[in-house]
């Protein structure tokens, strides 16, 4: 049984296979034909097909601002809670992009050096940048590329020049802007256990 | 000697390590030597001879090149003899900087080129030592090229076109190359590629590839553009720079706002910096002026207030002589003063009467005069008493009258003081309560006056002058941009319609001639079409009989023959010896006529012609192409510019008319506000005047009422003394009364007596009288008129006084009462004139003080205002971002009056700023996002950086407006579109023009399968058959370039319009274009996954060998590992070189020069058998080929070699190269 059996675009494989990882497809990435996977998903055709394909095996496809992704339905809440853990770093990268100078938003493109750069210059970014928690960056420019890195494979950054080093924030990175925007701070102080967070 | 032509012998003088070498050719030659040792390197030399070419004799390129390690001296010689059918010549090569040739026409001597010494010679003396002894050199040949051409007999140069080795066609060049071929390939394997590539090296040019980089280039420039323009056309691009625009529009109206206020900053703090001393001193001359004012005012106050005095006390004087006058007019009135006055002008007429009585009395009595004066003497002593009496009483009335009238007196004075003590008291308090009461009520009416001029008072009126005029000039400028605008977007709709108009005529001109030329191709590809079914059908046809078996037929039966009937197969011709020259039976003089019939390089010639037509056609469609693209960019660029100038214009004149409609508004709200600031301070003037009325009123009514309390209590205290007064003034009159009545009783009673004495004396009188005879009754009567005209002169006297008094007061006064009420009167006009006048006066100068107060105050408020914005910009401005980011405009503003304060300016540029930041971020968000989803190097260059500044973000936006405005998408599109075009016609062209080579490919392989077949292996029976066959290539990229000329020839150049095309009408173009975009796209990840540089002539066809040797047969295969044994491998290697150059040299060769040979130079044949050897070289002798094959040792093999060369290293590490003396067996 091939995708083409059921009439689905024969780019189906590389969808799946990058979403299944968890990664995004965004409509300004160029890498692997991106940009043309996310036209194909756009197309409401496809779209419905693919849907339906993919809900066969318990993923379905998320619409996000010029970006999807899957997400599963009943995942045990061990894995959602893991997933909420590795989020809380991009907290503070995202928190860190937020607060350069030119801030770093979708389509901006920038260089681990730029970033560095200016945390050096800027005590609070560079607060910032040393809070994050990379493990064995020893130096500022190691960690911005660390975390570009990082970035990178999660699919919100793509490395568009090796040579100069130059990342694209792709549209993904609305994602982390909107799940940031969901959290609310609730202040608990009644019980003394002071304020804490919680995912809307 | 051989009697043909071959190249006989190599000479190597001072070439690389050889000294000196002198090597026959001119048959099967062998080179025996270790490895190391040379034996390469003089093969090499002996294929420089046939490829000359330096590069392509497989040095690799570690090693040293060609010139470099063969030729390092400069009299290092390289000489080829070459034999021919009489005498041998020779090809000299030598070094001068590069690689030269010279031809020598005679036989290799060693004195031409050593001396006596066996020393080599230098170039000039060799030339000089060949010409010497006559014999021709040729000049320099600084070409291989040329060598070549001379070499291979197709040199035009009548002197040079004998030094040939054999005659070759136009396809010489494959017989150096298969010669380098064969000697390069040194695989044991027998590859159907070795083949592939043996065949196209030698049919193809270096050039003759499609080189997959410069095609993978135009893809990717064709496929970057594309998607440039995909991601540009797409609806959330388009939705996005619709949010760029606005938000480009509103970022530069805030900057442009912002950029006015800190302007207006700038100019206000100048303004105040160099106004503040000038308002001061402005200030202070208002201050001075307001002092004068009130001086001035208060002397003419004091004047009039003076003058008001002397008049008041002129009118008091008057007032009071008139009220004084009337009074006792009144009094005289009351006493009956006319009457008194009256009876007094009777006193003198009855003093007369009372004489003339008195005079009677005394003639009466004068008989009777002792009696009479006896009485006389008596009454009149009577009445002396009386008269004594009455004035002792009388004294004593008087004294009592006196006494009280003296106390009455007193007690009047009493009275008078105690009520003029009073009235002094109460005037004086009246006069305090009045002059408050006067100054309240000046107060109250300078207010009066001060609401007056309020009213009249245009409050901030130079604000809304200044407003109004602004807004006057504003809407007169609106009324010009807003004409402007309407002109030029007509004049916009006007050249976009002609732009259109000029683009259809275009795009009209294109498809016109895409169809004519697409027609003349269509009608040039079926003549080719002709051309071809002719030459294919000619072998079978009366044709191809007539090629084969009638000379010069083209003269004969050329010139009558129907060319149709030449192609006809069904003809059956023979040949009648009888018939040569006839006709059917007939001769005919066929000199003068044309020959009709075309040979086939006519034929081909033709379809060539044909087929440079249509490259001619299709190269006009795509220069049409082009020029129809650069008239559309012209025209793009005239119009284009032109609208996006008129656009950028209109934008601008929007922008200010929108500017100017919220500066208007703003305007009008800002007039609205003076307005009502205006109302309002006229309002809180009004309404503080008001309450300072109210207050005065209130103030005036509680004096006024204090006033009247006042003269109430003194009115009830004077009235109390009044009546106390008139009481005891009442009760003294009484007293007096009482006293002076009895006194008068008394007086009465005592003068009763008297006048009963005088009684009773007069009846004694009169009774003497009588008794004397005397007219007592006629006395009597005189008696009565004396005293009845004394008692009247006696009333007369009693108000005597009083009419002397008023007439005197008469005389004095009352007569003047008139002038006195005029001049009062005259007096009180002057008094009202005068307080109208200081009323007047007064209003002037609470006018101007307030005039005067308010500039002051203004000024005052002024410094205070810029004091305090100067303290404001300083302490909350100055050292925020804010002032930096606009310090230039407020540092170099003039200084310059406006309609705001600092503190506001400098508020709102904050809060703007803010406002500013906010929307500046969504704009750059918009501008990063936009960016983004255009790949880095985009065509459109739709790029910025992170650290971008403003400006360039600005600039971004700008650019990207004017894109859209000079609809530079559409440019782009048509040069993408021609780029599709070029793409696919250039892809197509050079798939075309390899593909072309496919019929000599098949050609040679049949020529090579039919070599194969004529192998005479019969004897030794080794090999049985070695067969090859052509099968299509299954090199994926290939197909697709393929397929793209296919499509290219299906659709012509047309698609391309399609591209992006919106329109549902050409939906058919836009399918037809989206599949050559995938094509195209297809074409592009198949270079990309094959990794392949090029694809050239071998990669159009597959080989695939079937070879039977003894009993093992291959089956058809690309690749043949191992067939037998290596020597086998070997052999049949060599046997398909063989005839792989036999077939080339034939084909390469003109077919009139046979009488050559060439060498087949294989290196290692070691390990092949004598007997096989023997086999090859008979089959390579039977093809006309020298076998050149190097050996490592001897081994006995070398004993088939007509020549046998050995190699040795001397201690001095140079070669030496000397024949080995062996017996051919076979040769």
């Amino acid at each position: 049984m091939t995708a083409e059996d059921f009439n689905l675009p024969k780019q189906t494989h590389d969808i799946f296979a990058i979403m299944a990882r968890g990664h995004f497809i965004s409509s300004n990435g160029t890498k692997d034909g991106m940009g043309r996977l996310y036209d194909i998903i756009n197309n409401p055709e496809n779209f419905d097909r693919l849907q339906a394909y993919f809900n066969v095996i318990r993923y379905n496809i998320e619409r996000g601002n010029n970006y999807f992704y899957f997400s599963k339905t009943s995942e045990a809440n061990s894995i959602i809670e893991k997933k909420l853990e590795t989020f809380e770093r991009y907290i503070d990268v995202v928190d860190l992009f937020a607060s350069m100078d030119n801030k770093i938003t979708i389509g901006s493109r920038f260089r681990p050096s730029e970033i560095a750069e200016e945390c050096n210059a800027n005590v609070r970014l560079k607060q910032k940048l040393q809070k994050i928690p990379m493990y064995r960056s020893e130096t500022l420019l190691n960690k911005v590329r660390d975390i570009c890195d990082l970035m990178s494979r999660d699919s919100f950054l793509e490395l568009e020049d090796e040579q100069s080093e130059s990342y694209k924030v792709l549209d993904a990175y609305t994602y982390l802007l909107d799940v940031i925007n969901a959290i609310a701070i609730y202040d608990d102080s009644g019980d003394g256990q002071g304020s804490g967070i919680i995912y809307n | 000697m051989e009697n043909c032509r071959i190249l006989n012998r190599i000479v190597e003088i001072n070439i690389a390590n050889v000294k000196y070498a002198d090597i026959e050719l001119c048959g099967n030659t062998c080179f025996v030597g270790t490895n190391n040792y040379g034996k390469t390197s003089l093969q090499r030399a002996i294929l420089f001879f046939y490829s000359a070419n330096s590069r392509g004799l497989g040095i690799a390129q570690s090693q040293k090149s060609f010139e470099e390690h063969y030729f390092r001296y400069e009299n290092s010689f390289l000489i080829y003899e070459i034999a021919t059918e009489d005498k041998p010549f020779c090809v000299l090569v030598y070094r001068h900087n590069k690689l030269v040739y010279r031809f020598l026409d005679a036989p290799y001597n060693p004195d031409f080129f050593l001396n006596a010494n066996d020393e080599a010679l230098k170039i000039k003396e060799v030339i000089a030592n060949v010409e010497k002894r006559g014999i021709y050199i040729s000049n320099q040949i600084d070409t291989f090229e040329r060598y070549r051409n001379i070499i291979y007999g197709t040199e035009t140069d009548k002197q040079l076109s004998k030094f040939h080795l054999l005659k070759g066609n136009e396809k010489y060049q494959n017989i150096p190359k298969s010669i380098t071929n064969v000697f390069l390939s040194s695989k044991n394997s027998i590859d159907s590629r070795f083949i592939k590539d043996f065949i196209a090296n030698s049919l193809t040019t270096e050039n003759s590839s499609i080189k997959l980089e410069q095609v993978e280039r135009q893809l990717r420039q064709f496929n970057e553009k594309y998607m440039d323009i995909e991601t540009f056309l797409k609806k959330e691009s388009q939705q996005l720079v619709e949010l760029i625009d606005k938000k480009y529009d509103q970022v530069h109206m805030l900057k442009g706002s912002q950029m006015e206020l800190a302007d207006k900053l700038g100019s206000s703090l100048r303004f105040a910096e160099t106004q503040n001393e000038s308002i001061r001193e402005a200030a202070k001359q208002k201050e001075e002026e307001l002092e004068k004012l009130i001086e001035s005012h208060e002397e003419h106050k004091t004047s009039i207030e003076e003058k008001q005095k002397d008049i008041r006390e002129e009118i008091g004087y008057y007032d009071r002589t008139i009220r004084e006058a009337n009074k006792k007019l009144k009094e005289y009135k009351e006493k009956n003063i006319e009457q008194a006055v009256e009876k007094n002008s009777e006193r003198e007429k009855l003093q007369v009467e009372l004489n003339i009585a008195r005079r009677e009395y005394e003639s009466l009595t004068s008989n009777v005069s002792s009696i009479e004066l006896k009485y006389s003497s008596l009454i009149e002593q009577l009445r002396n008493d009386k008269a004594a009496y009455i004035n002792k009483i009388n004294t004593k009335t008087s004294e009592v009258f006196n006494h009280y009238n003296e106390l009455q007196l007193l007690q009047k004075n009493e009275y008078n003081k105690k009520d003029g003590e009073l009235r002094e008291k109460r005037d004086a308090s009246l006069e305090e309560v009045t002059s408050e009461i006067t100054a309240k009520q000046i107060e109250f009416n300078e207010l009066k006056s001060e609401e007056k001029v309020i009213r009249n008072t245009r409050f901030y009126e130079n604000e809304i002058k200044a407003l109004e005029t602004e807004l006057a000039e504003l809407r007169a400028v609106n009324y010009k941009n807003k004409s402007e605008r309407a002109i030029k977007q007509n004049l916009v709709q006007t050249l976009q319609r002609e732009w259109e108009q000029t683009e259809a005529k275009l795009k009209a001109s294109l498809s016109n001639q895409v169809n004519t030329i697409n027609n003349e191709i269509i009608k040039l590809k079926n003549e080719i079409k002709e051309v071809e079914g002719k030459l294919e059908v000619q072998h079978d046809a009366f044709y191809g009989y007539l090629e084969k078996n009638v000379k010069d037929w083209h003269t004969t039966i050329g010139k009558v023959v129907n060319e149709k009937l030449l192609f006809r197969t069904d003809l059956t011709p023979e040949y009648k010896e009888e018939a040569v020259k006839s006709l059917y039976g007939i001769q005919l003089n066929l000199e003068s006529v044309d020959v009709v019939s075309k040979s086939i390089e006519e034929y081909q010639f033709e379809k060539n012609e044909r087929l440079a037509q249509i490259r001619d056609l299709e190269d006009s469609l795509n220069q049409f192409q082009i020029n129809n693209n650069e008239e559309k960019v012209l025209a793009a660029d005239k119009y284009g510019k032109q609208l996006g100038e008129l656009k950028e214009e209109v934008k601008v004149l929007a922008y200010s008319l929108e500017l100017a409609e919220k500066r208007e508004q703003k305007l009008i709200e800002e007039l609205e506000e003076w307005k009502q600031r205006a109302g309002v301070e006229i309002e809180t003037s009004l309404s503080g005047n008001r309450q300072k009325l109210n207050l005065i009123e209130e103030e005036l009514s509680i004096l006024n009422k204090k006033k009247n309390n006042l003269l109430n209590d003194f009115n009830v205290q004077i009235e109390r003394l009044r009546v106390y007064n008139e009481e005891r003034i009442a009760e003294l009159k009484e007293r007096q009364e009482t006293e002076i009545s009895e006194l008068e009783v008394e007086k009465k009673n005592q003068v009763k007596e008297f006048e009963e004495k005088e009684e009773q004396l007069s009846k004694e009188k009169e009774s003497n009288f009588k008794s004397k005879g005397v007219d007592s009754k006629q006395l009597k009567q005189v008696e009565g008129r004396i005293k009845e005209i004394q008692e009247e002169l006696k009333e007369i006297e009693q108000y005597a006084q009083i009419v002397s008094d008023y007439l005197k007061d008469k005389r004095e006064t009352f007569d003047k009462l008139p002038d006195y009420i005029q001049k009062k009167e005259e007096f009180v006009k002057t008094a009202n004139d005068l307080t109208t006048q200081l009323e007047e006066a007064t209003r002037k100068f609470n006018i101007k003080r307030m005039e005067l107060n308010k500039k002051k105050r203004a000024f005052d408020e002024e410094l205070i205002e810029f004091n305090n914005g100067i303290n404001f910009y300083s302490n909350n401005f100055r050292e925020t971002p804010v002032y930096g980011k606009y310090a230039e405009i407020i540092e170099r503003a003039e200084p310059k009056r406006t309609n705001y304060n600092i503190m506001d300016l400098c508020t709102q540029l904050l809060k703007n700023d803010s406002h500013f930041n906010e929307e500046y971020g969504a704009f750059q968000r918009y501008v990063n996002e936009y960016a983004g989803k255009f790949r880095i190097d985009n065509h459109f260059n739709f790029m910025i950086r992170n650290d971008a500044t403003q400006a360039e973000y600005e600039r971004f936006a700008q650019n990207l407006r004017s894109f859209l405005n000079e609809n530079k998408i559409e440019l782009s599109i048509a040069e993408t579109a021609t780029q599709i075009g070029l793409v696919t016609d250039s892809i197509a062209s050079k798939v075309k023009e390899l593909s072309g080579q496919q019929d000599k490919i098949s050609h040679i392989i049949s020529l090579i399968a039919e070599d194969f077949k004529k192998a005479e292996f019969e004897e030794s029976k080794l090999i049985e058959f070695i067969k090859i066959k052509i099968e299509e290539s299954d090199n994926k990229v290939y197909k697709l370039l393929k397929k793209i000329e296919e499509f290219r020839e299906e659709h012509g150049l047309i698609y391309n319009e399609g591209l992006f095309n919106t329109d549902f009408a050409t939906g058919q173009k836009r399918e037809i274009s989206t599949r050559a975009v995938r094509l195209l796209e297809q074409l592009r990840s198949a270079i990309k996954e094959q990794d392949q540089e090029e694809i050239r002539l071998q990669d159009l066809f597959e080989l695939k060998f079937n070879i039977k040797e003894g009993m093992n047969e291959t089956g058809w295969t690309h690749k043949i590992d191992s067939i037998g044994s290596t020597g086998t491998d070997i052999l049949v290697k060599a046997i398909i070189y063989i005839t792989l150059l036999h077939v080339f040299i034939k084909e390469s060769s003109h077919r009139s020069s046979k009488d050559f040979k060439v060498h087949c130079i294989i290196d290692e044949v070691g390990q092949i058998s004598a007997h096989y050897l023997r086999e090859l070289l008979k089959f390579a002798k039977n093809r006309n080929i020298m076998m050149i094959n190097g050996l490592p040792n001897k081994s006995g093999l070398e004993s088939h070699y007509r020549y046998t060369y050995q190699f040795r290293k001397e201690d001095n590490g140079n070669v030496r190269i000397f024949p080995s003396i062996v017996t051919e067996v076979e040769a």
